[in-house]
């Protein structure tokens, strides 16, 4: 299977003041295409600080970040755009719809930005109908649910066909029952389009969907039972050390 | 779907999208008023003086061209002095008065004979010259405007006239008064602002001036002819600096409120810059982004500016009738113009400054 993110001695630092904080401390992983990985750990870990990387967000500070085979390290802001763009797709716990839109704009909006022709028409309608939100787009965020909201920021994020989707505590803001529809339809992308997905949750319940799970811990991985990896968990827990 | 964007992040801050095109109105009609009240009085003003049918105003040394208004500084003696000059027909000797109480308004103080040699006199409506020291000669649009007719009294400087007649308007001032009586409210006696000067040939304009010049070197000698033009503002450096001022702060109005206006929007707006950012969106989309609202807001400032400048043009001339706001297209164009470089100016930094800021950080904006 095509290794569609790659990180090795993975690290970040941000500076707090005068105290430097390291938010990874060389993190080793490797997601193929195809694949729903939870990225799972109590707060502070580390684990949104690694989606913003996986996600061309940011750059690292040392280690590599390969996004489809493109390490992002050395690119300039206007290259990560283009991978953002391109590669990647976000959902967020608030979901982040831009207000002043209906549902509808919002997905054009990215559309408008992807520069997308009428080429994924069908896939966006297939996505709107599998997402249940079809009568929902002449509707702005404020008259939608919040499990309709995160409903359109996951059409929003797919609508281009990005080569990853990135969703941090997608549920984070849902009830049970929204938040039940809202992984099943995570779910339901992947196997339907073959969407590869990693979700980074500090809720265990939502391990459940996924078919991979990574735990991290003070910037570290300790655990992947990764099902192509012929490494151990305890080789995992050692930073610096590739997958 | 740009388009859609802006105006519903102009439509979901309708106070401020209010206040903002309004600020850019105000620019806008700030420029087109003041300078079309400049240009409306000295051109109409220019064209009285014209229509006077003189060939040459002769004034004093140092004089300035606006309004032809100055000190009753010349002996009137000069007069036969000027008469003596080849090619000169008849000089008529004018006292100009200035009353500012209703508008701006020059009276001239003239001896009709003289005034009438030169000029070939009035097309009189209603009336005739004063035959007292208190009357004065009204023109039509003064008459109209004040609702006066021959008989009526007006009160000009503080003193009371009885209107004696009523004449076409055109022809140097709108008010006339007898010279004596112009001496004597300027206590000028035997002294005269300006003569205007008729010739045997109005074709020997430049030859007689040449021949003047001899004679008065340190007076200020001017042909008559397209005399309107020179009193366009453009040939005054006086007006220019006064119209470049009146632009200048027009100019800084609408720097500093788009400036306002687009700071706060973006600072309001950072999570959807983060999210714009999160989604691909390029420092060049986000720069084109807040630009493309600023023009809107410039746009359709300007029109309404454009609009409002027409209708307070109106309201002047209503009040004031004998007042005139000359708005020219050349103006309207300038005055969009400026507009448009201070939305641009505006929205400079903070286009740069949203486009600047990090994603991560401008997602995490609460």
């Amino acid at each position: 299977m095509k290794n569609l993110l790659e990180t090795i001695d993975l690290r970040k630092t941000y500076k707090i003041g005068k105290i430097e904080v390291e938010a990874l401390q060389g993190v080793n992983l490797r997601i193929r295409e195809g694949e729903l990985v939870a990225i799972m750990g109590p707060s502070g870990c580390g684990k949104s600080t690694l989606m913003h990387l996986l996600g061309a967000m940011a750059r690292p500070s040392s280690g590599k970040v390969l996004i489809d085979g493109h390490e992002i390290a050395g690119m300039s802001d206007s290259e990560l755009t283009e991978v953002r763009r391109n590669k990647i797709g976000f959902v967020f716990q608030k979901f982040n719809l831009l207000p002043t839109l209906t549902a509808g704009d919002n997905i054009a909006v990215a559309r408008h930005i992807h520069g997308s022709g009428r080429e994924h028409d069908q896939h966006l309608k297939e996505i709107l109908q599998l997402l249940m939100i079809e009568d929902k787009m002449g509707r702005k965020p404020s008259e939608l649910s919040g499990g309709e909201q995160q409903r359109v920021a996951i059409a929003r994020s797919v609508a281009n066909r990005p080569a990853i989707l990135l969703a941090d505590e997608p549920t984070g803001s849902l009830d049970t029952k929204n938040s039940e529809i809202v992984l099943n339809m995570f779910r339901e992308l992947n196997r339907r389009f073959r969407q590869t997905i990693i979700l980074v949750t500090h809720n265990p319940e939502l391990v459940v969907y996924t078919d991979r799970l990574i735990e991290m811990r003070d910037g570290v991985i300790v655990s992947d039972n990764d099902p192509f990896s012929e490494d151990t968990e305890s080789e995992l827990a050692q930073p610096a050390r590739s997958v | 779907m740009n388009k859609k964007m802006i105006m519903a992040g102009l439509a979901a801050r309708p106070v401020r999208t209010t206040v903002s095109i309004l600020a850019v109105a105000l620019e806008v009609t700030l420029i087109l008023v003041v300078v079309g009240l400049t240009a409306g009085i000295s051109y109409e003003t220019g064209k009285r003086t014209e229509g006077v049918g003189a060939d040459i105003m002769f004034q004093p040394p140092n004089s300035s061209l606006i309004l032809a208004i100055n000190n009753s500084t010349m002996p009137m003696a000069l007069e036969n002095k000027i008469k003596e000059i080849e090619g000169v027909k008849a000089v008529a000797p004018v006292q100009t008065l200035v009353n500012s109480s209703s508008g701006l308004e020059i009276i001239y103080g003239v001896d009709p004979q003289k005034f009438d040699a030169v000029t070939g006199g009035f097309i009189w409506h209603k009336g005739g010259y004063f035959k007292a020291t208190d009357d004065i000669v009204v023109d039509d649009v003064y008459a109209l405007a004040k609702k006066v007719t021959v008989g009526d009294q007006v009160e000009v400087l503080n003193h009371k006239f009885k209107v004696s007649g009523i004449i076409e308007h055109g022809k140097g001032a709108r008010l006339f008064i007898s010279q004596q009586t112009a001496q004597e409210m300027t206590g000028m006696v035997s002294r005269a602002s300006m003569f205007y000067v008729k010739l045997n040939d109005p074709n020997q304009v430049t030859a007689v001036i040449e021949r003047m010049e001899k004679v008065f070197p340190t007076y200020g000698l001017r042909p008559l002819k397209e005399y309107a033009k020179l009193m366009m503002s453009t040939s005054m450096p006086a007006l220019d600096a006064f119209i470049e001022t009146v632009v200048f702060v027009a100019i800084c109005i609408g720097v500093l409120v788009i400036f306002l206006s687009m700071y706060t929007t973006i600072t309001e707006r950072t999570r959807e810059i983060g999210i714009l950012r999160s989604l691909g969106g390029s420092k060049r989309f986000i720069i084109g982004m807040i630009f493309q609202e600023s023009a809107v807001i410039c746009l359709i400032g300007i029109v309404i500016g454009v609009g409002s400048s027409f209708l307070i043009a109106r309201l002047v001339q209503f009040v004031f009738p004998t007042l005139i706001v000359m708005i020219t297209t050349d103006w309207i164009l300038k005055a969009s113009f400026f507009a448009l470089v201070s939305g641009v100016i505006g929205s400079l930094y903070p286009s740069m400054k949203a486009a600047a800021q990090d994603p991560v950080e401008a997602l995490a904006y609460e």
